[in-house]
């Protein structure tokens, strides 16, 4: 099992200050901020629109905020090519793969952005590890959904970054797949890398988290330990307080 | 810079893959030409003398069919939102910039293989004088033109409007280099010595200079949030 490195010994893994965001005249993210220490974590529930996905957009790189900065290992979250980029992996409800290419030659590809050396067999591990290994050759076109999310959990890891980002990931997943999702986010907490799942599976985030966070309308108003939360009532607080707070 | 290259080449390889797989730019690209060609060749009064337009001719044929690839160019990596991927990696924006070109051009310059023989068997021309001078010309508009249509096809995509913009862009933009190739290529044909064409020359690497720095820059600014 792979331990990662947990980075720098002050500089938290990821941290927000203030992050705020609007499109227009509209808030989408009202100065979000938290630090998530190497090897935390957390999920992020909260309701459609809550502005989750633009906080990890921001989170990692792939979105300039309006004020407020982000970052991580202690370096600056910023435009161009800075080695953070390395040390995070993003996991979408899209996958960023070219159905076509095969599984293979997409995550080749990837290997070479990121400069990976051996890279036949690191893609190679990368497949057997996602159980993708005798479809190497095929195009991704033909996968099923869940093969493709897969194959991206793939792409997401084989530059093994220390913080990952998985946003929605069980969409369109399923149970076969879900199970091998649920596994593959075991692993990456049991290695200690730092994690932000942003889920509306309220179980499934539950049962992975350290720590359980809640946002409404571009606001956290909830951010507490995994063990304070009771998961038999999480539903139905979980619930009161976003009505409350909508 | 090795770096940088090898990311531009791993890029432009990755979509020269996709399109020898799928064939749909060059097929669609060149039947487009081929027709802009037949219609050309009805439309044109029979008493008028065709290689005296033939440059005219050639040039917006090429115009209209890369800018009609052009589009899918970034469609490409709109499907899975792979363009979000590119932008995650630790890839300098301009690297990605110069592989998206580098495969433009070649699949552009793969039609102009196709447009010129076509209209050499419609209008009787002979491109025989001066090839070393003809393919200068040839070589430097169409660098500059896909600078520019890379460019511009990045913009586009991020709009709604999609394709239906890129050649309201991106025309206006492109007519110095039209103005220069076609005056150039018209010369040739009509068997006017390489030496009256090396003025033309000369301003079309001029604009390839300028639009290699001023789009590669401008890119990361075109496709980042």
């Amino acid at each position: 099992m792979t331990t990662v490195d947990a980075g720098s010994a002050t500089a938290p893994a990821v941290e927000a200050r203030q992050v705020e965001k609007r499109y227009g005249p509209v808030p989408a993210l009202r100065g979000v901020s938290f630090s998530l220490a190497a090897g935390e974590f957390l999920t992020l529930f909260g309701p459609n629109g809550a502005g989750k996905t633009t906080l990890l957009r921001i989170l990692c790189g792939a979105v300039r905020p309006t004020r407020g900065s982000v970052h991580v290992e202690g370096e600056p979250v910023a435009d161009g090519e800075g080695g953070w980029r390395r040390r995070i992996g993003l996991l979408s409800h899209q996958t960023f793969l070219y159905p076509g290419l095969s599984a293979a030659e997409n995550l080749e590809f990837y290997a070479k952005l990121y400069d990976l050396p051996d890279r036949r067999a690191l893609v190679e591990r990368a497949l057997e590890g996602v159980g993708l290994a005798e479809r190497r050759g095929d195009l991704v076109r033909t996968f099923s959904r869940g093969m493709q999310q897969r194959l991206a959990v793939a792409r997401t890891l084989l530059h093994d970054p220390a913080v990952v980002f998985l946003d929605e990931p069980y969409t369109g997943l399923d149970p076969h797949a879900a199970a091998m999702l649920n596994r593959t986010l075991a692993r990456l907490r049991d290695e200690r890398r730092t994690v932000v799942l942003v889920t509306h599976n309220l179980s499934q985030g539950l049962e992975m988290a350290d720590r359980v966070a809640v946002q409404v309308r571009g606001r956290w108003i909830s951010d507490e330990p995994r063990g304070s939360v009771d998961a038999a009532a999480f539903e139905r607080v979980y619930t009161d307080r976003v009505a409350a707070a909508v | 810079m090795a770096r940088f290259l090898a990311h531009a080449a791993a890029v432009a390889a990755k979509d020269l893959r996709l399109e020898m797989r799928s064939r749909e730019r060059i097929v669609s690209m060149g039947v487009f030409a081929v027709l802009v060609a037949v219609v050309f060749s009805f439309a044109l009064d029979p008493t008028i003398r065709a290689r005296g337009i033939a440059g005219a001719m050639i040039w917006v044929t090429v115009l209209f069919a890369g800018t009609l690839g052009l589009g899918r160019s970034f469609a490409l990596e709109a499907e899975q939102d792979a363009l979000q991927g590119l932008l995650l990696s630790p890839v300098d924006r301009g690297a990605l910039f110069l592989g998206k070109f580098a495969a433009n051009l070649v699949i552009v310059l793969g039609v102009e293989l196709v447009v010129f023989p076509v209209y050499a068997l419609f209008f009787g021309l002979d491109f025989r004088g001066s090839p070393a001078a003809l393919a200068g010309v040839v070589g430097l508009a169409t660098v500059g033109f896909m600078l520019l249509g890379t460019l511009f096809a990045a913009m586009s995509a991020h709009t709604r409007l999609g394709d239906t913009l890129l050649p309201i862009l991106l025309l206006p933009l492109l007519l110095p280099v039209v103005i220069f190739a076609a005056s150039a290529t018209q010369r040739l044909l009509v068997g006017r010595p390489p030496s009256e064409v090396m003025s033309a020359v000369k301003v079309l690497a001029a604009f390839d200079l300028l639009y290699l720095l001023v789009c590669t820059w401008a890119f990361g600014h075109v496709v980042e949030e």
